[in-house]
């Protein structure tokens, strides 16, 4: 199997995983989502009469979780062309919760009732996002540090370090949640998690240690030795126990796993750049070698602050 | 080299000569991500302390009977195992500081040092050589910790264990987590020095 | 062969050797991680309310827990409450429809120490609705009587924040002003957003009498000095009392660099007040009209 198949399949996949977060509309309601903080907003198929869509009365609006708070609907304002329509809250909307809105007389039924939610797709990339940038895993959590020192010389050295190390943690990653949902939870084991999450790893390392040994030699020539590293790695068991501790699902899961390897690829990367221009810097003979690469790790960390708070969607 | 060592001098080697954190640049994870004060230090070192002399002394009473071909999975095994129990203990003994140090007691199983410490010593020393060598090693870790964060409390929020000591706070920066890093940068740098200048007094001599 | 048999043979009786260490751990710690939380609670809960340690005999904390029934594609509120002395089981089971009006009650007798374990009153709730619904845990409440009177209310809610999500206890008077309230869990920023854990913020909200919280918002302004202090309980009790007064009506001055945190914090309790003083005013309206004997 070449690389270039497995990278075809791998994007079908990714095609096909995505595809279905697109679903069907109710035939009236072309689209709906969150507008302004404390507005909802709803396209229509066809042009609907002011008076029904605009009246307030004909809505009822609640929060998922709690159906017997009725949201304060202050006015509709409908677009000119009348194809859609804007609800204006009293209070500002908890976009986080699903929201439930029930609305009459603006179709053949009764009443039409429809769901208003952050996009599910919006939401995965904002946890991918997340383990890249906001939570970067070496600079913002501090993970991984030992190994991130001693394979940040080089550019080389980081890139195959950083993609093994994305390769190992997405399975991993998805094995543990297998593992976690399936076995430890029901049985009551979840104290075990430790001992499961990095025996897993392990696993996976040799794993992909034999697989690629035996599949592509070449590859495993160039990549092969920081296989090992990949263990002494803090990250590689904090995916898991992050899992474990706020109930991922299986998207998610692998939106962190692959965040969480992107960010340290990331991070290598970076970091080798500046490395490799440091050699050629004159450094006071005590900061050479380690304390320098700290420092310098500490102003990459103060950066990366920066993105502390980051919302994209 | 190591059996002939007694073991005050196992224990010192630990604090001194190979401390993890400065000499030996591992396990620095925790050493930047939570030495915001004296008291997380503290209290992270005593669990590494804890895992250290419990795994070195398992292994060293088990080592007659690993199998050498799978002394790895043996090693992470028994890591795991005590980073389990002391991890469970913590958060019952003393919920507000084990809550503080949040993913950090767990992530102790994927200290290289512990490992290294195991296979470099545990394995093939008696049970009470490799008892100090651990201590010694969780020392190091521990007083290094302590050390870096002393530094970072006092100069973040002027207070060492929670007690204002300067009555101001010079430069919120220090308790930043990015602080760590230039903390444990310059204290190596520092420790680098210091060596450098007791080898060439030796030297000359 | 016989290399990998003894390999096996080894591993899993290590393995079995850490299970049962593990084991044991977890069974002698799991006890006493229940027990803390079940202090620290009550610490909290104690503090906030203005008791210094234990409380006095006749104070009690009563839990009422609200569920979401869900029955022939309707939903229902229901409340789990404490029944009265003359009823005829320990806690009584109200399912009241969205509209206010109380569709059923059931008595449910069990143990109080039981009714305690979540899983436990579940299932004892279950039995006694019958078949044909679902019911799902949605939140606890606190009645705290002294001598069997209403004394105040503690609720614990969750919102979002700046960086994820912030977790708070809250007390309040009967007339839903609030006495205070305690930051439970957050991921803020240290020195910037973390200072919503500080007194000086978290007494701004004390003593904000239902109606100036139903509208209470924001404003981006330093903390004029005498409220600092007033705040940072500085002050002689009279004059203290005095500022307190002056600032009452006044919208929450935001923490410095931490608007966004500031806003989160406000908005959330808001929205747990209102939502709260809702839920409760039905409840009682219920209780009332249907003369339901409960000990709240």
């Amino acid at each position: 199997m070449n690389v270039k198949a497995l990278y075809t399949v791998l994007l079908a996949a990714l095609v096909c995983f995505f595809l279905p977060a697109a679903g069907a509309a109710a035939e009236v309601i072309t689209d709906k989502s969150f507008g302004e903080a404390n507005e909802i907003v709803i396209d229509f198929a066809a042009p609907m009469d002011p008076a029904t869509v605009g009246n307030t009365d004909n809505y009822t609006v609640y929060e998922k979780d709690d159906p017997d708070i009725r949201l304060q609907l202050d006015e509709v304002i409908v677009a000119d062309d009348r194809l859609s329509a804007t609800l204006v809250f009293a209070d500002a909307l908890n976009t986080t919760q699903t929201h439930i809105v029930t609305a009459e007389g603006i179709s053949g039924r009764a009443e039409e009732t429809f769901a208003v939610a952050q996009s599910y797709l919006g939401y995965l990339f904002s946890v991918l996002i997340g383990a890249l940038l906001i939570k970067n895993f070496v600079f913002t959590k501090y993970l991984g540090l030992c190994v991130f020192f001693g394979t940040s010389k080089r550019k080389t050295t980081a890139k195959g370090m950083g993609v093994v190390f994305t390769l190992v943690m997405v399975t991993s990653g998805l094995m543990s949640w297998f593992f976690y949902q399936f076995i430890l939870k029901p049985y009551h084991l979840t104290f075990l998690q430790i001992v499961v999450f990095i025996g897993l790893t392990s696993l996976t390392v040799q794993a992909v240690d034999t697989v690629l040994r035996k599949v592509n030699p070449v590859l495993f020539n160039s990549f092969g030795v920081f296989l090992v590293l990949v263990i002494a790695n803090c990250v590689v068991i904090a995916v898991p126990l992050i899992m474990a501790s706020n109930e991922y699902n299986f998207s998610e899961t692998f939106m962190l796993s692959l965040g969480a390897g992107g960010g340290f690829l990331l991070a290598l990367y970076l970091m080798s750049s500046v490395s490799e221009r440091m050699s050629l810097a004159r450094i006071p003979p005590s900061f050479k070698g380690l304390p320098i690469a700290f420092i310098v790790a500490g102003q990459f960390a103060m950066a990366f602050l920066g993105f502390s708070g980051l919302k994209l969607f | 080299m190591a059996n002939d060592k007694n073991n005050f001098q196992l224990v010192a080697n630990g604090i001194l000569a190979e401390n993890p954190i400065f000499k030996l640049a591992l396990s620095m994870c925790p050493a930047v991500g939570i030495s915001t004060t004296v008291m997380n230090g503290f209290m992270l070192g005593v669990a590494v302390l804890f895992v250290q002399v419990f795994s070195s002394v398992t292994i060293s009473v088990f080592k007659d009977y690993i199998h050498p071909r799978i002394r790895i999975p043996t090693y992470t095994l028994t890591i795991a195992t005590w980073v389990t129990v002391i991890d469970l203990s913590l958060a019952a003994a003393l919920p507000e500081a084990y809550a503080k140090m949040g993913i950090f007691v767990k992530i102790i199983v994927a200290f290289a040092i512990i490992t290294m410490r195991l296979e470099m010593f545990a394995c093939k020393e008696k049970v009470s050589s490799s008892f100090w060598d651990g201590l010694g090693m969780g020392l190091g870790f521990l007083v290094g910790m302590v050390v870096i964060g002393f530094v970072r409390e006092l100069l973040g929020s002027g207070a060492i264990l929670g007690y204002d000591v300067l009555g101001f706070k010079p430069l919120l920066f220090f308790i930043l987590p990015s602080a760590g890093f230039f903390v444990v940068g310059l204290m190596m740098a520092f420790f680098n020095y210091i060596e450098d200048r007791y080898k060439r007094s030796k030297g000359q001599k | 062969m016989k290399d990998i048999l003894t390999i096996v043979f080894r591993l899993t009786l290590s393995c079995i050797l850490a299970g049962t260490v593990m084991g044991t751990t977890f069974v002698l710690t799991n006890k006493a991680k229940k027990h803390n939380e079940h202090v620290k609670e009550e610490r909290v809960a104690y503090s906030l309310l203005g008791f210094e340690g234990e409380a006095p005999e006749s104070v009690k904390i009563n839990s009422v827990h609200r569920y979401v029934l869900s029955q022939a594609g309707e939903q229902f509120i229901g409340y789990f409450l404490p029944a009265g002395e003359d009823a005829g089981s320990e806690f009584v089971f109200l399912q009241i429809d969205l509209d206010g009006n109380l569709e059923a009650q059931y008595p449910v007798d069990i143990a109080p120490e039981i009714a305690a374990d979540p899983a436990e009153q579940t299932a004892a709730i279950v039995a006694a609705i019958g078949p044909g619904k679902s019911l799902r845990y949605a939140e606890k409440y606190q009645f705290i009587t002294d001598g069997g009177e209403r004394t105040a209310y503690l609720i614990a809610g969750k919102f979002p924040g700046f960086k994820t999500h912030i977790a708070v206890m809250l007390a309040m008077e009967t007339d839903f002003s609030i006495i205070g309230f305690e930051v439970l869990e957050h991921e803020e920023d240290p020195g910037l957003g973390a200072e919503i854990e500080q007194e000086f913020f978290k007494n701004q909200f004390a003593g904000k009498p239902f109606e100036v919280l139903k509208d209470l918002d924001v404003v981006k302004a330093p903390i004029p000095d005498e409220y600092m202090e007033a705040l940072q309980v500085e002050l002689p009790p009279e004059e203290l009392e005095k500022v307190m007064e002056k600032y009452r009506g006044n919208d929450i001055y935001a923490l410095t660099g931490a608007t966004i945190s500031t806003v989160a914090v406000t908005d959330g309790i808001k929205s747990m007040v209102k939502k709260f003083a809702y839920r409760v005013s039905i409840l009682d309206s219920v209780i009332k009209d249907q003369n339901i004997s409960v000990s709240i």
